[in-house]
């Protein structure tokens, strides 16, 4: 810490206006003792010839004007009233550009990546900082009240969820140097959250080994979640806990994991077994899978049909706008020979460019640009002309896929849940794949995005910003598109001579029956080029804290000898699919009952960034989730741990993380001083 | 209509002139109550330590004998009004002031994150012994020199060279200490890899 900064803080303290009545009251009381000083002067030194000639020099002068020092004190006070107010509302428009703003910028532009990027997001908000001086210099010079008038709170509210909806573009709220905004945005409860639909479920209990000895779920390559919680920190306030799904969160990040030698196997999971951060006694069994990448030149070609939602929901920056902004990153990742198409649904549905080779770039970009949104949301029978484009350009070479962009509701045509994803499935059974985008926020149903992704074997992602859709359409752009491996399930069978307890953190929408996993017909999640997958267990060794009692009877049965495995906490199964195969296939490990202890090799300091990052991440999304099995566990320990295994971090995801921790922190800490 | 400098204001002052007095500690007060707002942190507690600057003040302004130290004599003055209402008060209330205030001015500056460390190094700034915490305000909140910083508290510049010094070493290692705990039940550490 430097002066500077120092300085920064102490300056940004802000004063608030002193009371007028107060300032009236001193000033009289000042002036009645200065009046009482000079009587007393004028005592004291009576006789004295300079003294005298002083005093009564300045007696006369006073008396006279006595009866009009009110009248003066009065006027005076109201012009520094004034003048007070221009100085302390101007120095709060000044300190935001000169203080923090700065800082803050520094962060986002890291995080956001591309100059272009940069331009964008720091320009504008300049701009918008401008505006509010102006606004305010405005005010002044026409003489109306400099100080901020407190907007009555019901329309305050309005004004501000309008926006949010309508023309507020994303981050605008979280960093907008704008005074009444940023006061109302941090008070919880007022925004428009209730309406963005999540499935319900409640956290993984804990399990008895001696009861319940496997555990089974499919993967889950999904980060939707993690990007709507970090909308909602941004914006000052803690997501709704069902949107917090914790696998998510941990699986937005990428990993080293190792790469399997040969693609006959398509991916190879890494066992770490670490002590709990959050439990003492308790420990972490960490699975780490990493999906071989495809070289560039042996990437299949793609035959993609973008299904656009353009209803009037859509109307919004954060929606169509940046809709048309994701998908001319994507066209710019495709090679000359696949093939685009785009329907629209809204009211009806339309095919608004056949399917057209990624090389007539120019005539999908206007097709894009002529895109408006207005109309009722008729998902299902865009998503039959989707498919029907889809299938009239089917290569059974390329990857095949509808790639569906929507802010929420499928208001006409089937609305049942149950047919849509029937039908999704039917169309995944002949090739055709779906992933979904979702956009915006308030109305969003996140269900419906979830179950039709995971039925069409394709990804949910949400982007928020620019920067979001690059990460899932640009740099993911091959996992996103070319999955390896399909129908992906995890079984762990945990070892009752060395685990009492366990409890799998995250995957609760994506558990599977014990005898799912070796039925090949139940289908699960699919593992794109490159994609990595994190569970992690939590896990009481025997003898360790438990959080069950052992039942009288199982005590009984503890003396059975069952030491073959004893150096073994569970055994690990994953099985899966090729992408054109119906059979699965097998790939076990054994956990072992060891702690990982680092080594002086770049191997294990992989292996300790990826742990460590990846509980920092679980502790965090557990804490969101109300922190039930974490103690005391907090933000500022999900910081360290965070900070700990940054890493690299070339696009800044990390450091992003880390500040939306501390953001967290701050909205929980106001949540909680909230009446 | 041209203002009447503030060299002129305090020479009438000093003469007595009722009128020029008036329409300094007017001019004045918003400085002062700005400074015990710093020290006080709290609105209520720095009208009351103003107002009573203000009489100080009228006490005052005829010994003061070189103008141009009006500006740390100001300070003084302010500072040894706060000092005699925290005596009065029985107590420095500021940590609680500084949690009163704080909500609700949230994020103004930017975002609630640097807020936050804004808060952080506050409480710390706010906890410094009071010889430290004194310099560090005048210098870096009020903008003061190191010599002027020295007029004000009545102590030698090098004293407040030191202060500020030994100031932003303790705050230094607070702020490390929060960032930098172990890890809590034994995770691995970072320092055993390559």
């Amino acid at each position: 810490m430097d002066g500077r900064d120092l300085k920064t803080v102490l300056e940004n303290v802000k004063t608030p206006p002193p009371g007028e009545n107060a300032r009236k009251r001193a000033v009289n009381l000042a002036l009645a003792e200065f009046e009482r000083t000079q009587r007393e002067k004028e005592k004291n030194f009576k006789g004295s010839g300079i003294a005298s000639r002083l005093t009564g020099m300045t007696a006369q002068k006073r008396r006279d004007p006595m009866k009009k020092k009110y009248v003066y004190g009065g006027l005076a006070t109201a012009m520094v009233v004034v003048l007070a107010a221009t100085v302390s509302f101007q120095q709060l428009l000044e300190n935001p550009k000169g203080g923090f703003t700065a800082e803050l910028t520094k962060v986002d532009l890291s995080v956001a990546g591309t100059p272009a990027d940069e331009n964008v997001s720091a320009s504008y908000r300049l701009r918008m900082a401008e505006a509010d001086v102006t606004r305010v210099e405005e005010a002044l010079r026409t003489g109306q009240s400099a100080l901020p008038t407190p907007m009555p709170q019901k329309e305050m509210a309005a004004n501000t969820a309008g926006r949010s909806a309508t023309e507020m573009p994303q981050n605008f709220v979280a960093t907008a140097p704008s005074v009444v905004m940023d006061d109302t945005v941090l008070q919880p409860g007022y925004q428009d959250i209730g309406r963005d639909q999540f499935e319900n479920f409640e956290e993984n209990p804990v399990k008895v080994v001696r009861e319940e000895p496997v555990s089974t779920f499919s993967v889950d390559v999904d980060t939707a979640s993690y990007a709507f919680v970090r909308r909602q920190i941004n914006n000052g306030v803690l997501p709704q806990k069902d949107a917090v799904r914790i696998e998510e969160m941990i699986n937005y990040f990428d990993y080293d994991y190792p790469l399997p030698e040969t693609k006959e196997e398509p991916f190879k999971p890494t066992v770490t077994v670490v002590p709990s951060p959050w439990a003492e006694g308790r420990k972490l069994v960490h699975i780490g899978i990493k999906g071989y990448d495809i070289a560039p030149d042996e990437k299949p070609k793609s035959n993609l049909v973008f299904l656009l939602d353009v209803s009037g929901s859509m109307n919004a920056p954060d929606k169509l706008p940046l809709l048309k902004n994701s998908f001319k990153l994507l066209l710019e990742t495709l090679g000359p020979d696949d093939t685009v198409a785009i329907v629209t649904y809204a009211g009806n549905a339309g095919t608004v460019l056949e399917p057209t080779k990624a090389s007539e770039k120019a005539k999908i970009m206007s097709a894009l640009e002529n895109l408006n949104a207005g109309g009722a949301t008729a998902g299902a029978e865009g998503i039959r002309q989707a498919y029907g484009l889809a299938k009239s350009s089917f290569d059974k070479d390329a990857v095949n896929r509808v790639i569906l962009a929507t802010d929420g509701d499928f208001n006409v045509g089937i609305t049942n849940r149950e047919e849509l994803k029937d039908f999704v499935e039917r169309e995944r059974m002949s090739g055709i794949f779906l992933s979904v985008l979702g956009f915006g926020q308030g109305n969003l149903n996140d269900h419906m995005m979830q179950t039709l992704a995971q039925n069409g074997n394709g990804v949910a992602a949400y982007i928020d910003t620019l920067s979001e859709a690059r990460k899932v359409l640009v740099e993911e752009a091959s996992s996103t598109l070319f999955p390896i491996a399909k129908d992906v399930k995890i079984q762990v069978e945990f070892n009752p001579a060395t685990v009492a307890e366990y409890r799998l953190i995250g995957y609760e929408t994506r558990a599977l029956n014990r005898e799912d996993f070796n039925n090949d017909a139940v289908d699960a999640g699919d593992i794109g080029a490159g994609h990595t997958v994190t569970a992690i267990y939590e896990i009481t060794p025997v003898g360790g804290p438990r959080t069950m009692d052992e039942t009288r009877y199982a005590q009984a049965e503890e003396h059975k000898a069952d030491t073959d495995f004893g150096d073994e906490y569970g055994f690990l199964k994953i099985r899966y699919k090729n992408p054109d195969s119906d059979t699965s296939k097998l790939i076990t490990t054994p956990i072992p009952a060891k702690e990982f202890s680092p080594q002086r090799n770049e191997r294990s300091a992989t292996q300790w960034r990826n742990t460590t990052w990846s509980t920092a991440v679980a502790g965090f999304g557990q804490i969101l989730k109300g922190g039930k099995y974490t103690g005391d566990f907090s933000y500022d320990d999900v910081i360290e741990l965070a900070q700990s295994a940054k890493g690299d971090d070339p696009f800044g995801y990390r450091a992003e993380f880390i500040n939306l921790v501390r953001l967290a922190k701050s909205a929980a800490a106001m949540e909680k001083n909230a009446p | 209509m041209t203002e009447p400098e503030e060299w002129e204001l305090i020479g009438l002052a000093r003469e007595g002139d009722s009128r020029a007095f008036e329409a300094l500690v007017t001019r004045y007060y918003e400085t002062m109550y700005a400074i015990a707002y710093k020290w006080t942190r709290n609105a209520a507690d720095a009208e009351d330590v103003t107002q009573n600057a203000c009489i100080r003040f009228a006490r005052g302004i005829g010994s003061l004998n070189n103008p141009a130290l009006f500006r740390t004599w100001l300070y003084r003055l302010v500072l040894n009004a706060v000092r005699d209402f925290q005596r009065q008060v029985g107590r420095i209330h500021l940590h609680e002031a500084a949690e009163e205030t704080a909500p609700q001015q949230p994020g103004t500056d930017a975002s609630p994150e640097s807020a936050l460390y804004a808060k952080e190094i506050l409480a710390e700034v706010y906890a410094l012994p009071e010889k430290e915490r004194d310099a560090v305000l005048l210098v870096f909140g009020g903008d003061l020199s190191h010599g002027e910083a020295a007029q004000v508290l009545r102590v030698a510049e090098s004293t407040v060279s030191w202060r500020i010094h030994s100031a932003r070493k303790r705050l230094v290692k607070k702020m490390e200490g929060k960032n930098s705990r172990r890890p809590c039940h034994g995770w691995p550490r970072p320092e055993n890899r390559a």
